[in-house]
């Protein structure tokens, strides 16, 4: 078997250079270190598209798209000279939009969203990453989460200040 | 009279010998090799320490040139042009968080087959841990070209290109912990350059030939190396080197923390909570 690339040679992760190859500000969320880690992301990322109503699901996809290269930038001055990748800081802007814009309709799910994300962050400021499988040989960047957290409800509010269908 | 005649012929064909001589095919070659310098007795070759190197951050580097051969025929890199050239690979290094200081050191400070002892003197006079050795093999080719029998004109010497230069440079870093004198990363870097000149100026467009060739070798070098640092972080980073480790300044292993590779990631328990969520919701959306 053939070992892993340098994180250099990949072009997709987010690394210093970002600024020279602007696509890795988009890319960098989509690569992850293993099955696993792309797996729970995944999973995490499909969490709030499931709870969120049909109609709110493009905007939130617009949101991710906003939110990626924003999240992106803000990282670059913690990982140095070092690379990034995963989906856990978008998926953690999805929460958080998701979350406040179903808490103008007092839905139940906005509360468990923000809970559990709250929950999330409250733990990795105390405790540090939470264990998962295949985690070995990387470290995981809390800060990610955080700051996922602000852009998504940044376009949360925008989203339960435009409205959508209430259900 | 004949005597007179003699001599008149004499002169001639010595002069035409001498220009000639000029027109004749060329080789100048500088080379200094690494292995000459560390291992200068084959048979004596030390091994690295068993333990393996544990690189602590920020690294103090030194870097310098390979010297000469001791006895050797081929003329050293010049002392003025050395200095130059370690700036572009000081460059290379200058805007690594993981490098604490770096030290150019003249080659005049080493000595010629010295070995790691001498390269272990070096690195505690300048107080580095890890030392980049430069070598340099440059071969310089000068060949007449067809019209260079114009040279018998005298005057053509000064003013006919006729000799054709082509100068091939191939610089090599290797990097080495001092002190356990296990070898890290090498990179290469090499550089063409082609040219002509008159006979009367050939030294002089060689000499500028072999720095121009110099700095470009160096600079694709510099590529190169970077390749080879984030290659070997990856190496360290997954375990292939077993026999190098790095620790960072908050004294965690590369090993064990995967360098500075992050990632964003949601746990097997919180993956979960979002989807039994998930599955709630579009339960309740069911009904």
């Amino acid at each position: 078997m053939n070992p892993p690339p340098p994180e250099a040679v990949n072009p997709f992760v987010l690394e210093a250079g970002a600024w020279a190859q602007p696509w890795r500000l988009w890319t960098c969320h989509l690569v992850h270190f293993g099955p696993w880690h792309a797996l729970l992301n995944l999973a995490a990322l499909a969490a709030p598209f499931a709870v969120l109503p049909r109609a709110l699901r493009p905007r939130l996809v617009l949101g991710l798209a906003l939110a990626a290269p924003l999240l992106s930038l803000a990282l670059l001055p913690l990982i140095g000279d070092g690379t990034y990748r995963g989906a856990s800081g978008l998926a953690c802007t999805a929460w958080a939009a998701a979350g406040l814009a179903l808490l103008r309709d007092r839905r139940p799910e906005a509360l468990a969203l923000l809970g559990l994300l709250g929950a999330k962050l409250a733990w990795e400021a105390f405790r540090g990453a939470p264990w998962m499988p295949g985690g070995e040989g990387w470290t995981a960047l809390p800060a990610a989460h955080g700051i996922g957290a602000l852009a998504g409800l940044g376009w949360g509010l925008v989203l339960a200040a435009r409205g959508g269908p209430r259900r | 009279m004949h005597l007179a005649r003699f001599k008149f012929l004499a002169c001639a064909a010595l002069a035409a010998f001498t220009i000639l001589g000029c027109t004749h095919p060329r080789t100048t070659t500088h080379r200094t090799g690494v292995m000459d310098y560390l291992y200068p007795k084959r048979e004596a070759a030390p091994l690295p320490m068993p333990g393996g190197a544990r690189l602590q951050l920020p690294l103090r580097l030194g870097i310098a040139f390979v010297p000469s051969p001791r006895n050797s025929w081929q003329p050293g890199l010049p002392a003025s042009s050395e200095r130059p050239l370690l700036e572009i690979v000081r460059g290379a290094f200058k805007d690594k968080s993981w490098v604490g200081e770096i030290k150019l050191i003249p080659s005049t400070y080493l000595t010629p087959g010295g070995g790691f002892d001498n390269l272990q003197q070096a690195a505690r006079m300048y107080g580095v841990d890890v030392m980049a050795l430069v070598s340099v093999d440059q071969i310089q080719y000068t060949d007449p070209k067809w019209y260079s029998f114009a040279y018998l004109t005298i005057v053509g010497m000064y003013t006919l290109p006729g000799e054709k230069n082509d100068t091939r440079t191939l610089i090599d870093v290797a990097v080495f912990d001092v002190p356990t004198r296990t070898f890290l990363l090498r990179a290469p870097g090499q550089s063409n350059v082609k040219g002509s000149s008159t006979p009367i100026h050939a030294q002089e467009q060689l000499r500028i030939d072999s720095g121009k060739g110099l700095d470009l070798a160096m600079r694709e070098l510099t590529v190169n190396l970077a390749k080879e640092v984030e290659a070997f972080k990856a190496e360290i980073a997954s375990g292939a080197r077993k026999d190098v480790d790095v620790v960072d300044r908050q004294g965690q292993s590369l090993r064990a923390t995967g360098g500075r590779s992050f990632g964003g990631a949601f746990g097997i328990a919180e993956a979960a909570a979002g989807l039994a969520l998930a599955a709630l919701a579009l339960r309740r959306r069911r009904r």
